[in-house]
This record gives structure tokens, sequence and C-alpha cells, in this order.
């Protein structure tokens, strides 16, 4: 097949498959500026003189200025990312009857199968180039319209650096290539006849213990960022520049996936749990649903959670951080710094939570109204045979609820453990020696009688467990599925109308 | 008796017409075909008897009264309870097993679970697939997925079965054994049939034809050998 027509074919489509194409070139844009950002970051040079603590004085923000800050900033920045690629995820499934339909048209009129695979590589590879290049466009173009010092000449963002040439290609070419080969890869297990497209059996069993071991994996590479460095620091040595990085990304990316896959298994034993108490239609239809795909649930849930484990982090290291002022307060001693710093740090923190979950209630809509989309034919043979939506409207929120609420605690619990690891332990209290005179101000005050009335003890303070803050995560995450079910009752009457029984 | 009439009925899909003034009854224990060639109306026929769509204009009658006046749930209430629906393929939920598919609308009346289940075995039974009871439709060939589909249909002994070209995606020797068992079990139960299909073979089942032309019923087709017009009781 030529490339002309390959283009040709992989951008023809109906109008959920534009629809498709707008949203994964959306969601790479939105990709590359997350991407674009924390490597901007990672980029501002160390001032001369070889103090590796040296402050970029230039910067308004001590998040850019503090180089010990910067890597935090970035490794925040490239957090964003994980809800935004999940997005892309559950974009590259919405219209896929329609898009089967077509790759098996293509079929009929003598295309191989591999060309029809190529066709589909080449429709997400080419939507998720569009995106890296309009989102390389925005990024520049926002470069120059931000780059605005304040009276005293500072920078309120790195707007007089830029990520080396090499590191924006790729960003700009690497996104698309790893869309492609996902694309690639999911389309492993499907194959295209010309009477349409054949997936091989959903696998029914659910996730095995690995889930756990993932989760339990990340969670011990956060609780081992301390002891770490005081191994280090005992013995007067420089820790390698990568290894802390590494340690947050590899423990951050392992305890995510753990949760996401992990949510498989809570599906089905949801649906196990649902199916043996199940006494109306409802309750049976979304039971049999969640054990039939527990992946589903996976899939579904993947960007919310995401959201969820950094919001829950967020908290715990927010906790952490109030009993390290309060401790400070109480003894004069301990972290630098003021406190208005650490709260308005974390306020950005919590903003960029928050845009992570609408990210992530985006992500749902779709998934949901894809899912509603894909069994419409089932549902109006249900609605025709008298079966009331209001079941099937009551099953999806079942389907819905059942596994996101137990997800959605156990995704709140590791972002809050990884909060408290990164922030050096929540239940380990922080404490300080510290003299205390009760004698009042003249018998404290005079040196010779002082000793005698002053005595020496150990002030701590214990992190409180976050849970009203935690419970507000969760409560955000749950409306947001709340609402995501809502919008997909609203395709429900549409998804369910008699013309779809005739869809041959 | 008349139970289920049309008198009149005109439906537009938008601009194109496809039913334009049709006429029908179907009297108790009756089972009527409705044949004609494709886009003739035949399935907008059937919708329109049953409830499933509303007529632009004209009439529909279920013992009487009035049905395509009636709101949604209350002709969605009927379906539930007096009629009963098949179709070609898509019917069955495909994460329900044989047998919760069947029970499916006995819980929906609020029976309780293990007499739903008992019911559905026993008409699983009745249509010779008891031994997929558990298995789900994926996992079924077509000709047991469709006889599930008519045991569904039937558990709740609907006074009328709609069927939308029951044997459509069926051979002929699988499509011949499940009319066979409908026809059969209809008479059984004196349930009223109307058989949409564009087969003059499968029409033949029926005690009457009804050829449908243009979105309106063809008095010059000819007439048909009818092998079970006699045994309607």
């Amino acid at each position: 097949m030529r490339p002309a027509t390959l283009l040709r074919l992989a951008l023809a489509g109906s109008r959920t498959d534009v629809v498709r194409v707008v949203l994964t070139t959306l969601s790479a844009t939105l990709a590359t500026l997350a991407g674009l950002a924390a490597l901007t970051v990672l980029a501002i040079p160390t001032p001369p003189g070889g103090d590796p603590y040296a402050r970029s004085e230039q910067y308004a923000s001590a998040l850019l200025r503090e180089p010990g800050l910067r890597g935090g900033t970035a490794f925040a920045l490239l957090l964003l990312t994980v809800p935004v690629l999940a997005l892309a995820g559950q974009c590259a499934r919405l219209g896929a009857p329609a898009r089967d339909r077509r790759l098996a048209a293509l079929r009929l009129a003598g295309a191989t199968p591999g060309q029809v695979t190529r066709v589909a590589i080449a429709e997400t590879g080419l939507a998720g180039l569009l995106g890296t290049l309009v989102g390389l466009a925005v990024y520049l173009g926002g470069r120059a319209l931000l780059h605005r010092p304040d009276a005293r000449g500072r920078l309120p963002l790195p707007t007089d650096v830029l990520p080396s040439t090499p590191v924006i290609l790729a960003v700009v070419l690497g996104l698309p290539l790893v869309a492609a080969l996902a694309s690639a890869l999911l389309l492993r297990r499907v194959s295209t006849t010309p009477f349409g497209v054949v997936r091989r059996a959903a696998r029914e069993r659910p996730p095995g213990p690995w889930a756990g071991v993932l989760i339990l994996g990340g969670l011990a590479a956060f609780a081992a960022i301390d002891p770490v460095q005081d191994w280090y620091r005992d013995r007067h040595q420089e820790q390698p520049a990568l290894l802390l990085p590494a340690l947050l990304l590899a423990g951050g990316l392992a305890a995510t996936l753990g949760v996401v896959i992990g949510t498989g298994w809570l599906s089905y034993t949801a649906g196990r749990l649902l199916h043996r108490s199940a006494r109306r239609p409802d309750t049976l239809l979304a039971a049999r649903r969640l054990t039939a795909d527990p992946w589903a649930g996976s899939r579904t849930f993947a960007a919310l959670l995401a959201a969820v484990i950094v919001g829950g982090g967020a908290v715990g290291v927010r906790a952490n951080i109030s009993a390290e002022l309060e401790l400070r307060r109480l003894t004069g001693a301990g972290i630098a710094g003021d406190d208005n710093f650490y709260l308005g740090t974390l306020d950005l923190v919590d903003l960029a939570v928050g845009v992570a979950l609408l990210i992530a209630g985006g992500g749902l809509v779709v998934a949901l109204v894809e899912q509603i989309a894909a069994r419409r034919r089932a549902y109006a043979a249900l609605v025709a045979t008298g079966v009331p939506r209001a079941t099937i409207g009551r099953s999806i929120a079942w389907q819905a609820f059942a596994p996101a609420v137990p997800a959605v605690a156990v995704a709140l619990t590791v972002g809050l453990l990884l909060g408290w690891g990164v922030t050096g332990g929540g239940t380990r209290p922080g404490g300080y020696a510290q003299e205390i005179c009760d004698a009042g101000a003249q018998l404290c005050g005079d040196p010779a009688t002082r000793a005698a009335y002053t005595r020496t003890e150990w002030v701590s303070v214990t992190p409180d467990v976050p849970l009203a803050q935690l419970a507000g995560v969760g409560a955000g995450a749950l409306a947001a599925v709340l609402v995501t079910v809502g919008v997909g009752l609203l395709f429900l009457r549409a998804s369910t109308a008699v013309e779809e029984l005739r869809a041959g | 008796m008349t139970q289920l009439a049309a008198r009149g009925v005109v439906k537009a899909y938008g601009p194109t017409p496809a039913l334009r003034g049709v006429t029908l009854d179907v009297a108790e224990g009756e089972i009527v075909a409705v044949t004609g060639p494709s886009g003739c109306g035949k399935s907008t026929l059937l919708h329109c008897l049953a409830g499933i769509l509303r007529p632009d204009a004209g009439q529909v009658t279920w013992r009487g009264e009035r049905i395509d006046t009636w709101s949604e749930a209350a002709r969605s209430k009927l379906r539930r309870t007096e009629f009963g629906v098949l179709f070609q393929f898509g019917q069955l939920v495909a994460e329900l097993t044989a047998a919760e598919n069947v029970a499916l609308p006995l819980l929906l009346a609020g029976t309780g679970r293990r007499e739903a289940r008992a019911a559905a075995l026993g008409w699983l039974e009745r249509l010779d697939v008891a031994d997929v009871a558990d298995v789900r439709p994926g996992r079924m060939s077509g000709g047991q997925q469709q006889r599930c589909a008519l045991a569904r249909a039937l558990v709740t002994e609907p006074r009328v079965l709609f069927a939308d070209e029951p044997t459509g995606a069926l051979d002929t020797l699988t499509g011949e054994q499940v009319l066979t068992h409908l026809v059969r079990l209809a008479r059984q139960q004196h349930t009223s049939v109307v058989l949409v299909t564009h087969e003059p073979r499968i029409a033949a089942y029926a005690d009457r034809e009804v050829m449908l032309r243009d979105g309106v019923v063809d008095t010059t087709g000819l007439g048909l050998e009818r092998p079970f017009a006699g045994e309607r009781r």
C-alpha cells in the first residue's frame, strides 16, 4: 500500500472517528505540554560558581529557585501526564464498533490483515504526532507570551531556558511512536476479517496477586528513600544523582500500576459478592458484567485512580509538613523556610490534583459512553422486551460504583503511604530535645537559679492521619463517578432506540 | 376474537414512509405471518403492534384498549407481562448464563431468584437446551442461543409472541427446529404469534399470511400451502 493511500484510509471515517482523533490529538497536546514543562524545569542550569545548592535568583517562585525543589516540581509535572495518558488510552476505544466495521469493509475490499493493522496504527500515530506538534507550538508560543519579568526583574516561569533539541525531538516524536506501538500491542488480540473484528476471548480470570506485589514494591521504594539517604549521609558519601528520581519514578509507577491493575481484582470480587446477594435484575446484570470483564474497571478508572493516588500523596505530605511546622513552632528547631512557602507549594499541588481529577473525569465520560455504545444492541433488545431503562441505568450505576468505592479507598491509602514515604514517614514522630523552665521569668532568667528549675524534655509531634482531607479527595473522586454515570445515562436513551435492533 | 389490532397505522422515519395505513387483526391463538420484501415495513409494523414504536397516525389496540396513547412505562410493562419478543439476533445478554437470561423477565416481575431459576430451567428443558443452562451465549451455537431467546420470550407465558425474523441468522435445519418449537409451544399456551419473515418457507408455518408492499397490505399475493393451519385450537 502506498503511503498516500495509507494516509487517506487512516484519516477516513465517521464523525465518531473524527471525535476519537480530536481527543487523541488533545491528549497528546496536554501530555506534550506537561512533559516539556517538566523538562524545562530540569533544564534550569546551576548558577556558575561550583556550588550545587546555589539558588537561581532569576525566578520569582522558590519551586524554580531552589535546586533541591526543582526535581520534585518536575516530578509533579510528570505525574500530571499519567491521567492525560490514561485519557488518551480511553479515547483510543471511542467509536470502536464503527471503526471495526470500517476496517472489516477494508478487508472485504481486499486489504490484508497487516494492511488493516497498519491503517489503525497510522491513525493513532498521526493523531499523536499532530497533538505533539500542536503541544510544541503552544509551548513555544506560551513561552514567548509569558516571558514577563516582575518589578524585581524575576521571571514567574522558566521562560529563559529551553530543553535541548534532542530532548524536545524525543518528546515530539517519541509520544506518537509510543501511542502507535501501544495501538499495535492492543491489536495483537484482534483479528480483522471481512465480516467484522474478532477479539480473542476476554480473560475471565481476575488479575493475580502481582498487582499487590507492585503496590508493595512501590511503597517499599518510597519507604527506602529516607534510609538510603541516611546511609549515604552516615558514610559521608555523595548519593548518585539519579538515585532519588529513580526511586520516586519507579516507586510511583509501580504503585499506580498496581492500584490500576488491582482494580481488576476488585471488580471481579465485587461482582462475585454482588452476584451472591443479587435479588434484582439490575444487580444481577451488573454483577455478571463485572465478573465477565474485570479489566473494564481498570481501563475505566485508570486516570481517576492515578489522580486519587497523587491526591492522597499530597494529603500525606501536607500532614507531615504541618507536623514539622508545629514542631518548629514548639521547639524553634526543624525545617527551614517560612510556613507560607510550604503551604503555598502544597496549595499548588492540590490545584494540580484538581486539574488531574477534571482530566480523569473527562476520561471517565469517554469510557462510560463508549461502553454503553458498544452494548447498545443488547440494551435496545432488553428495552424492546420490556426491561425498563431505569433497570439498565441502575445496573450501569452498580457497575461503576461497586469497583470504584473500594478502588478509590485503596488508591487513597497507597497515595497517603507514598506521601508519608517521601516526607519521612507519617507514623514516625520527629522530635527535638528542649529545655523547659517552669519557674517563672525571674527564676528562669537568673543563671544562678535557672538550672535548678530547668528540665530537658523530648518534644515530638506525631502527624495525624488526615482523615477529613482524605475523605475530601475520595468524595471528589466519587462525585466525578456520579456525574459521569449521570452523563452516561443521558446517552442511554439514544443507545436503546429501536433502530439499534436493525443494524445488522 | 380479535386480541390485537392495527387500524390505519402510519409511520415514517423522517421523510421516508415505512407504513402508509396498515390495518391488521390478530385473533387469540392465531399465528400470523407478516411477509414482504426488504424495506416494506414488516419490522416497523411489528414494533408498532408490540408498543415498541408509537405510530404517527392510526391506532393500535390490545383487547379493545388503545395502547399507542399509553406512556412508555405502561407499554414497557405490557411487553414485560403480556407480550414476548424474539429477534433475529442480539437479544441475549452476553454476560448472563442461559438460565439467567431466561429468568430475567420473571425477576423483573418480582419473582424470587430460586423460583425464577426453576422456571427458567423448565423452559430450557422443554426447548432441549437444558445442557447449556449455565453457559453464556458466546459459547453456544446460534440455534441454542435462539432457543434460549425463545424460552425467555415464553417464560412469562405471554398472550402474544412477536418474532422478528427469528430464523434469519440460522441455517435451514436449525431454523426449522426453532420454528417447530415456537409453533408447538405457542399452540400449547394458546399464544398468538406475529411472525415477521421474508421467507415463504417460514411463513408457511403460520395460519395466515399478510403481505406488505411499500408500507401497505398487498391483497394481490398468492395463497400458500399451510402445514400447521389445521392444528389451530
